[in-house]
């Protein structure tokens, strides 16, 4: 073990976990959303991520004709450039999510009650999207243009604060805000959180489950699309396996706190992020998934519904 | 039709295909053999497989179009670099009796497909199984007589890649990360032991399992390390290594045959990349051929990668013994194994081989060097 590592260079551990904490709390919404309203674990959700990376991407190349070896852009041109990224990932796996909705669970959900079925689906479908992207692809990672330059803009105390990460923890606080707002205060997300409350009363009272359910789904997979789009700003690489492994973190994130739980979401993907960070940094990055899963068990074992799953009931999507 | 029947129609159809297979086995077995290929086609490690079978189809395809009285065909044999697949795909391949010779992928898989090959007496010549043990006569993994190998074995990248790395390099603090894969555990302990005191401290990020290499470059930072020595794949590899320039870090990345692969510049980006080190036994097809290169661009309408130039030439060396009117398994085994056997690689170098089946003379360890984005050969390591 080695603290002196922490000691260090604690500030820069710390901006950096942060920053790949807010990609986790974005790619947990799409877990945490429908488990809010459907009580069921979206393993597909992963790959609703890998496809939105692959979007990014392809926007970036095939729509805007930039090469891997493109310069930076500047100005308006990148502006327009990025946000037509955010925007491609967000509608690929927006859709992606709608459709394996329509596809994988909504029948299941009228002919059983049986979640289980709907769990073994979900993993199919993960598994179908993975292994045909594998297929497109050929196994190989698929690079991205840098076009924001990853200019540092300050330093404080030895870490470099840079520009693509500032750029997701502020877009990321952002989105959770009006996400955190239109749950609570719009009509359809009331309607959202009156089906995670009780399912067959809120059906009584005249909600359309079905309209409310895919809208759950939409959201989860802007918010994981979103989370695409920056995991390519800051790492510019993606390949067809990225899903499992961006995906078991987010949902150890939305796990550790408290699943169902917008809130939770966004405390667990920070604290993974940090404890991934320090982990990785005091007893080598071979312990990084030991000691997450450790601490997870741990928090599991005094508070079985996570952080925040008990005590912010009502917040619960 | 109801499903019992369908079934049986099924299992009758695929009788009579394998039935038509045989007859038309037997008949052409005079005019045509068969070279077979072991290695990963599907699966985590299929890039390595595909680089590889298209130098052989490319090599194949070369010798019938000059319409030889003996026509040469492909056996795929998918183990997807997996040593539990390597037994039942080599029992497959050796019930094939057009083989004639066999290329081997993976060190783990041929060991696993060794006793078939060595019953039924078929030639091995591997492009890329580097592990020792394979030609070492006192290890129960012993390949002779069957296995031959056209690559140096990884006793010697370790102490090679240690050298390129601190070439030049004053006072040379070293750090290496290895994936905790099997390849690159074994390379790394033999790197360490090479380089001695100038070994600083290490870490193991799991392969295609870290996105984020900060804590890593957080501790390669506080050793005040100027040396970085990678020994995992190119993915991983450029991934960590652009990460690495993008905080700073300005002294030398060097890596191993896991890394040279044509995408590794692109992936890290061209000014990141610049100036990295690496080391392989093996040759690129653009430095060995212009020529062949472009015949493969043209054919696969994509850029050759680790291991096609020792593909190619490995199944070149069959297609020789062919021309040489070897296309019987005993034939073409006597061939390889006598004394007067040499052959001209595409690089231009003569090879024989020794008993064991490794290379003769010292073995051939490369260094190349990233330049303005692409990967050139310089020298060797």
């Amino acid at each position: 073990m080695d603290f002196s590592v922490l000691t260090d260079q604690f500030a820069s551990l710390t901006f950096d976990g942060i920053a790949l904490g807010f990609i986790y709390v974005l790619i947990a919404l799409g877990y945490t959303m429908v488990y809010g309203v459907l009580r069921l674990i979206n393993f597909a959700n992963s790959e609703v991520f890998m496809l939105g990376s692959f979007a990014t991407i392809l926007v970036a190349t095939k729509l805007f004709n930039h090469t891997i070896e493109s310069d930076p852009l500047t100005g308006f041109k990148l502006v327009y450039t990025m946000t037509a990224m955010l925007v491609g990932a967000m509608i690929v796996s927006g859709v992606a999510s709608v459709v394996i909705e329509i596809v994988a669970y909504r029948r299941l959900r009228s002919r059983t009650s049986n979640r289980l079925t709907s769990l073994i689906s979900a993993i199919g479908v993960s598994i179908v999207l993975a292994e045909a992207v594998r297929m497109a692809t050929s196994s190989a990672p698929m690079g991205s243009p840098r076009l924001l330059d990853k200019t540092t803009l300050a330093t404080v105390w030895g870490a470099d604060i840079r520009v693509d990460t500032l750029l997701v923890i502020v877009f990321a606080i952002i989105l959770l805000i009006v996400l955190d707002l239109f749950v609570n205060k719009s009509r359809l997300g009331m309607g959202i959180r009156a089906v995670s409350m009780d399912y067959d009363t809120s059906r009584l009272m005249g909600i359309n489950l079905n309209k409310i359910i895919s809208t759950t789904f939409l959201i989860g997979g802007l918010g994981t699309g979103a989370a695409s789009f920056f995991y390519i700003t800051v790492y510019e690489m993606t390949r067809f396996s990225i899903g499992f492994e961006l995906g078991l973190a987010a949902f150890t994130a939305a796990v550790l706190g408290g699943i169902g739980n917008i809130r939770g979401a966004f405390a667990g993907g920070i604290a993974l992020g940090l404890i991934e960070m320090y982990a990785s940094a005091v007893l080598g990055t071979q312990w990084r998934s030991i000691t997450a899963f450790v601490i997870l068990i741990l928090v599991l074992l005094f508070k079985p519904n996570g952080i925040f799953g008990e005590s912010l009931q009502q917040a619960r999507v | 039709m109801n499903k019992k029947i369908k079934a049986s129609a099924a299992i009758v159809a695929a009788l009579a295909l394998s039935l038509g297979a045989f007859a038309a086995n037997t008949a052409s077995a005079a005019t045509t053999v068969k070279i077979a290929y072991q290695g990963p086609l599907t699966g985590p490690e299929a890039q390595t497989g595909t680089d590889s079978i298209r130098g052989v189809k490319l090599a194949i395809k070369i010798y019938n179009a000059t319409n030889p009285a003996v026509k040469v065909e492909i056996f795929e044999g998918d183990d997807q670099g997996d040593d539990a697949q390597g037994g039942t795909v080599g029992a497959g391949i050796a019930a094939d009796d057009a083989v004639i010779g066999v290329l081997t992928a993976y060190s783990g898989p041929t060991i696993a497909a060794l006793p078939s090959y060595k019953a039924k007496g078929i030639a091995i010549v591997s492009p890329s199984a580097t592990r020792a043990s394979l030609t070492d006569p006192t290890s129960k993994d012993y390949g002779n007589p069957v296995f031959h190998r056209i690559v140096s074995n990884d006793d010697l990248q370790g102490p090679a890649l240690a050298r390129v790395a601190t070439n030049g390099v004053k006072d040379p603090t070293v750090f290496v990360v290895d994936d905790q894969s099997s390849y690159s555990v074994g390379l790394t302990k033999a790197v360490k032991l090479a380089l001695g005191t100038a070994f600083q401290a290490g870490d193991s990020a799991a392969k295609g399992a870290v996105s984020d290499f900060s804590a890593t470059i957080a501790k390669i930072k506080k050793e005040k390390a100027n040396v970085v020595i990678y020994t995992g794949y190119y993915a991983d590899g450029a991934k960590f290594l652009k990460q690495l320039r993008d905080k700073g870090y300005k002294g030398v990345y060097a890596a191993g045959d896991g890394v040279l692969n044509s995408q590794f510049p692109k992936l890290a980006g061209k000014k990141q990349s610049e100036g990295a080190r690496l080391t392989a036994p093996t040759v690129p097809l653009e430095v060995a051929s212009p020529k062949i290169t472009a015949m493969f661009k043209k054919d696969f309408k994509a850029d050759p990668g680790v291991y096609t130039t020792e593909a190619f030439d490995a199944t070149n060396i069959f297609l020789q013994g062919i021309k040489a009117g070897k296309t019987t398994r005993a034939d073409m085994l006597a061939y390889l194994n006598s004394a007067s056997f040499s052959y001209k690689n595409t690089a231009g170098i003569t090879i024989k081989f020794q008993e064991s089946g490794d290379l003769s003379g010292s073995g051939l360890m490369n260094q190349f060097v990233v330049k303005g984005g692409t990967i050139k050969l310089n020298g060797k390591a």
